[in-house]
Formats: structure tokens, sequence, C-alpha cells
């Protein structure tokens, strides 16, 4: 199940194309703008920009990445799709798994490409990936259950989408992505602890810096989010099927 | 017993969807569920397939209560929806395997199974085509075969030929009638009498959540009691000779227009070999004979013409 939904998710090739393109765009042109304002020629940040915005875009459309799997649900549970598939004896909940599981795979991949995009076409400092991988893997299945959970509660594609798309311009200005916050300790939790996202980013810059107890206890939380997303999603997939 | 409905009432909200519906099928029939769109004809089979709990009245599936959560009672059966639930931009090999696996069946089984029915219903040259390529017709018998692959004793099929050619829509027919001799059990709903008539073995007539009628075909138009209708093209017509067509016991009545007789006789009888005697020396030119049909029984019935219902 896991393969043929991967294979039809795969063949939405408008969709990565999106969800690839874009970002790489918006990655090479901030950092052909914006680079010597934030980084100064000569001055050394402990985080290079580049590597700030290319980890905040591959974040920012890992959010929209969600559609994924809401998108494929949608269509499966929201339309005739549903009566077929509820006449059969497979379990709606393995579906429902299977879909999220294609969903994360594709979005962890379009991740990736981002990711080397900028790494072998911008040469940008992506340093210890192997401690970062996984944050970006934890922050990938978080957003495809928030994303489900969201379908599932308004029961509409359409609602979920327009859910994402605003939750998707919002989060990334409060994480700092877009322009310089102002200074002060809300902003400072808002913009690293207070949305997936901002988890997320605190953790893979902290794992990048070598800030291993920041890196942990934010991937922790962002763990824990994922599991209560689980666990909301439960009695949703079993009203989805009565 | 296959399916037995026994007085089921299913309301949505203030409307009446089934108003104490009762039908059954036995083993190795084509069961017909007649009647315009509203009459009830997907809720009634959407009860039976288990997708839909009904309000009062009991639905039992294989002599087992269909509560839509036995499994085993779906593994017997093959639904195939009204509209087209097939996944167009994958192949239609992806589509069997994806369907045939939801039913258990995999590797070399499943894969015989998808060759099988593909074989069976025309695909099997096209099966690793993407379903958007395919016909009108291509993609109905798809929709039809991703229901097939488990071999289901019961198939139930929702109005599986709107809007496709006459060409496909007799393939469907034949592969339904192909079916039934094997033995499966079938659930066809149409709101096209012709093809009710062309492959159910038992029919019965919905309109407005309510069964009017049931029976075998004979049966159905028995109870109307409809008249037959011959019409006899003559080369010179006689008024003796309609008197004498009157004075036969079995005929209603006879109209004679220019050089044809219109003769009115009771449904189910037979006048032919008493009229040609009488006809055939003021030289027969056409002979066209009409029997009430499921149109004529549906009229009575309701009132109204099933494709003005429609």
């Amino acid at each position: 199940m896991l393969k043929f939904y991967f294979t039809r998710s795969m063949r939405e090739i408008v969709g990565h194309l999106i969800l690839i393109g874009i970002p790489v765009v918006i990655i090479a042109f901030f950092n052909f703008v914006f680079r010597d304002i934030f980084q100064p020629p000569g001055q050394l940040l402990p985080i290079p920009y580049l590597t700030v915005i290319t980890v905040g875009f591959a974040l920012t459309f890992q959010i929209y990445g969600a559609s994924l799997s809401f998108e494929v649900l949608g269509a499966d549970f929201f339309s005739s799709m549903r009566d077929r598939l509820m006449a059969s004896p497979a379990e709606p909940r393995g579906l429902v798994v299977a879909i999220i599981g294609s969903g994360c795979l594709i979005s962890f991949l379009q991740t990736l490409a981002v990711l080397l995009f900028s790494s072998i076409v911008l040469e940008a400092d992506l340093g210890s990936l192997h401690l970062t991988i996984p944050i970006f893997m934890i922050s990938v299945i978080v957003n495809q259950l928030l994303g489900t959970a969201i379908l599932l509660l308004s029961r509409s594609t359409k609602v979920a989408n327009s859910v994402i798309t605003i939750y998707g311009s919002i989060v990334p200005m409060t994480v700092g992505l877009y322009f310089p916050l102002p200074d002060g300790a809300f902003v400072r939790v808002l913009s690293r602890y207070l949305s997936p996202m901002a988890l997320a980013n605190t953790a893979i810059l902290g794992a990048m810096e070598g800030n291993l107890s920041v890196a942990l206890s934010t991937t922790a939380v962002l763990a824990v989010i994922g599991i209560a997303l689980f666990v909301v999603m439960r009695p949703l997939v079993r009203r989805l099927a009565s | 017993m296959i399916v037995e409905v026994e007085e089921v009432i299913k309301r949505f909200k203030d409307r009446l969807a089934l108003d104490c519906l009762s039908l059954a099928v036995e083993s190795g029939e084509v069961v017909g569920l007649l009647g315009p769109n509203g009459a009830g004809k997907t809720t009634s089979i959407r009860a039976i397939v288990g997708l839909l709990a009904v309000d009062e009245g009991t639905v039992s599936v294989f002599g087992k209560r269909q509560d839509g959560r036995n499994k085993e009672i779906k593994r017997r059966i093959g639904y195939v929806t009204q509209e087209l639930t097939i996944y167009e931009e994958m192949s239609a090999r992806a589509n069997l395997e994806f369907f045939g696996g939801l039913y258990d069946l995999t590797g070399d089984r499943l894969r015989e199974r998808v060759e099988a029915v593909a074989a069976v219903l025309g695909l099997d040259g096209r099966l690793d085509d993407r379903v958007n390529t395919y016909s009108g017709g291509m993609k109905r018998r798809l929709n039809i075969g991703c229901s097939l692959l488990h071999e289901p004793e019961l198939v139930i099929m929702d109005e599986p030929t709107v809007g496709i050619d006459p060409q496909s829509r007799s393939f469907i027919l034949e592969f339904v009638k192909q079916l039934a001799e094997g033995g499966t059990s079938v659930i066809y709903t149409s709101h096209y009498i012709e093809e009710v008539e062309a492959v159910a073995s038992r029919i019965y007539i919905m309109d407005q959540g309510h069964m009017i009628a049931s029976g075998t075909l004979p049966e159905l138009i028995a109870r109307i009691q409809g008249d037959s209708h011959i019409l006899v093209d003559v080369r010179i017509a006689s008024e003796d000779v309609r008197q004498q067509l009157r004075g036969i016991p079995d005929i209603t009545d006879v109209v004679l227009e220019e050089n044809q007789y219109h003769i009115v006789v009771p449904g189910g009888i037979s006048v032919f070999d008493q009229i040609i005697p009488l006809l055939a020396p003021l030289t027969i030119v056409n002979i066209n004979s009409k029997q009430p049909d499921l149109e004529d029984v549906f009229l009575t019935l309701t009132g109204k013409q099933l494709r003005d219902a429609v």
C-alpha cells in the first residue's frame, strides 16, 4: 500500500516542482540580495546566513508539504472513493498510516533536494548532517500529522489547504525568516519555541552550532508534539471510518 | 439466501429515503433494482454493503446481520460504485493490484487475478497504460474489474453503465450474464429499463423509497394485465374483416385506419392463429406486435414513465 501511495503522490509533478523549485529559487534570491546585509563581507557569524535561510525555507516548505498527505486523504476519504475503500475489509487506519507514511517520505525527499541544491549549487555549509537530518525527519512527520489532523477535523480539503497556507505564511515570520524580529523576551521565546517550525529551527541550528543540549531538548519537545498529534489522530481516524 | 432486507427504514433528517423496504437475493440470481434517480436504489445497496446504518429493520448478508464491520462479509462482496472510483493517474495494473491488495491478495495469486480479470474485461492489451488515456467504456470496465479480483460471491453494481457508449454497455450486460452463469449473485441497479430487462432474473421496482413491485418480468407484466397491440398493414382493407376480427372473443378492440388494423388483445394471449386466416386474403404487407414491457409496468404502477421520472 505504501508503495502504491508513494507512486501515486510522486506523479504530482507540479506539486513537487512547487515544493522544491520555489524554496530553491527563494533561497538563491535571498542569498543574492540579503547576504551582504545580514553577513557583511569579512564578518563571521556562528552560522552563515545562507545556512540559516536554507534551514528556514526547507522547514517552511515542509509545512506546505503537509498537503501531500491530506490531499490524498481528502481524495480517498471525502469523495466517492470512500465507499469503495470502506466496502473492502482493509482497515481504514492502515490506509491512513500508509498515506501519511508516503507523504512523510516524499516531503523528506523534497527537503533533501532543497538541502542538496543549497549545498552543491550555492555551496552552503550544512554542518553535521547526521545530527540535523533526523530533526528534519521529525519535523516532516509533525507537519504531515498536523495537516492530516486539520483535514480530519475540518473534513474539507479546501479548509485544510487554507489553514495550512495561513499557518505556513505566518509561522516563518515569527521565526524571523523573512525579516529581523525586534528584540525582547517574548519575541525570543516565540521565535525559538512557540511553533513546531520554531522548535525544529532551534534544534537544527543548535545542532549546527554544537549546542547539543538545545538541539536535544527542542527535538524532544517536537517529538512530543508529534506523539500528541498521533494520539489525537486515533479518534479522528475512527470517526473517518464510521 | 444471500441477501435479506426486512422492513428497512432509513431517514436522512426529515426525508424518508427507504420506507419499509424488503427484498431478497437468492444464490446465483441477478436481481435488478429499477427506479428513477432518488428512488432509493443507491441507499438500499449502501445498506446492503454495510456503508450505511439503517434506522429500523434488518439487513442480513450471507445469513449474518450486516453492521458494516464484519470483514468476512466484506470479503465475499464486490461493490461496483456508480461513480468511477479508480485512480486515473495510475495504470490499470496498479489500480487492480491496489484493490486486490485491499482484499488480501498478494504475490503470484494477485498477479494471476489481475491478468484474468483484465482478460475477461478486454483490458489485457492496455494494462500498463495510464487510466486517463482510456475511453469512458474502458474506465467503466476497469471500475467493475477492481471489484472482481477477489472472486466475490455477491457482486453489487450501482448503475454501472452510466455515461458510456452502446457497445460498452452491451459488453457489460453480457458480462453480468456471464457472472450469473458462473454462479455469482448480482444486484444490478439501473434506471434504464432495457438493461434490467436484459440481465435480471428478478426485478424490484422502487420509487421514492418504496418498493412498489417485485417479481420476474412475466410476473410483473401479468400483474398489470397490460394489453398487447398488433398492427397489421394490408394492401386493401375491409370493414367486414374488421367486424369479423372484433368478433373473436380474445380481442378487446380493433381499429381500422387506412390500410392498417390496430388489434388490441390482453397481455400474454396469442391470437395470431385466428387473425391470420381472416387477414391473409387482404394481402398482408406488414405485421408488428408490441407486448407490454417493463416501461408499461412502471407507468401503470407509478403513473409516470421512467424516462420522465429520471
